[in-house]
């Protein structure tokens, strides 16, 4: 699991490649978490390049979610397909998250 | 911090008599296994996806409860999905239950009384000696239930466990359990073993009301 971070205006956008999975699951939080400067803002998560999300990587996702709720900063999940959108649409994801089809409207509705 | 199984355990004691208030017995069974299951995957023991469960580190927690469902999960070369291993251990349940309610009175917070009825009958209760920790989990479900928070890995289990022994159902008058239950259903599926606990006991009752509408043949 590899994380490409870049900043647009203030949002930051979160890129993460491979699996998130029992043995990632862990990097992967604290990675994202890391990503996004000091003092808080809105992250995207961009998993377009995710391959596989185990059980283990959707509850990092919610972890990471709360986070960033309880924090009262602006978080959203992009850009998953296959499999991954699978799991994601039968562990009713969607309803608990902020989750956008494309990078582009994830950031629309950060920066909104 | 408590196991899953024994939070399960104190949620269907019931608080007056120290009895465990009617679950049906395989919904019970399957809790308890599933809390289990649960609680190794916390522990980043085991890993599952919609197919399959799998061990991803199989050394010992030294922890007799889980150690006794991560033995043969670790020595299997099977390939199953979480219903499966629900079900399987869900026989194992028996052990479970007496292990995690010995360590609840162990560690104080029951105490087991024995007695006579008939002077034959042996009746078992467990009394709350420590109510904190009981408090404590049904509190913080309530106020989930009721809220939008994004609920945290540990309380979707029990969420998951206690609908699954159809806990809400008793706690819950009518209107207050209609409020409350699409919130139930929506927690209980973000965990996938979770999700597998549900299926099965759903699918059971399904057969069993089966059975009693057609009666014997």
């Amino acid at each position: 699991m590899e994380l490409k971070v870049s900043m647009h205006d203030d949002v930051t956008v979160a890129a993460v490649e491979g699996r998130i999975d029992g043995t990632t699951a862990r990097d992967f939080e604290e990675q994202v978490v890391a990503a996004v400067p000091e003092g808080g803002g809105p992250l995207v998560c961009d998993l377009a390049s995710v391959s596989y999300i185990s059980s283990a990587g959707l509850r990092a996702i919610l972890v990471v979610a709360k986070r960033f709720k309880t924090d009262e900063n602006f978080f959203s999940v992009c850009g998953h397909s296959g499999p991954v959108a699978e799991v994601f649409r039968i562990s009713g994801f969607e309803k608990i998250i902020p989750m956008h089809s494309s990078r582009d409207d994830a950031l629309a509705e950060a920066k909104g | 911090m408590l196991t899953l199984a024994e939070e399960i355990l104190l949620l269907v004691l019931d608080d007056e008599s120290g009895k465990f208030i009617h679950v049906p017995e395989h919904s019970f069974r399957y809790a308890l296994s599933g809390a289990v299951l649960m609680d190794l995957a916390f522990l980043g023991k085991i890993d599952a996806d919609p197919d399959t469960l799998f061990v991803i580190d199989s050394k010992p927690t030294n922890d007799e409860i889980l150690d006794t469902l991560l033995k043969p999960l670790s020595e299997s070369n099977e390939q199953r999905d979480c219903s499966y291993w629900v079900q399987y251990f869900g026989r194992d349940a028996f052990k479970i239950q007496n292990l995690a309610l010995q360590r609840l009175c162990d560690s104080g917070i029951l105490t087991r009384e024995d007695k006579l009825i008939l002077w034959m009958f042996k009746s078992r209760r467990y009394p709350i000696r420590d109510g904190f920790a009981e408090k404590e989990v049904k509190q913080r479900i309530m106020t989930l239930l009721f809220n939008e928070d994004i609920p945290d890995p540990r309380d979707i289990a029990i969420v998951g466990l206690a609908d699954a022994c159809r806990l809400f159902e008793r706690i819950f008058s009518r209107p207050e359990y209609e409020k409350v239950k699409d919130r139930i259903a929506e927690i209980g599926k973000l965990e996938l073993i979770s999700q597998s606990l549900s299926k099965v006991v759903r699918e059971i009752e399904f057969q069993l009301a089966q059975a009693t509408a057609i009666g014997p043949m």
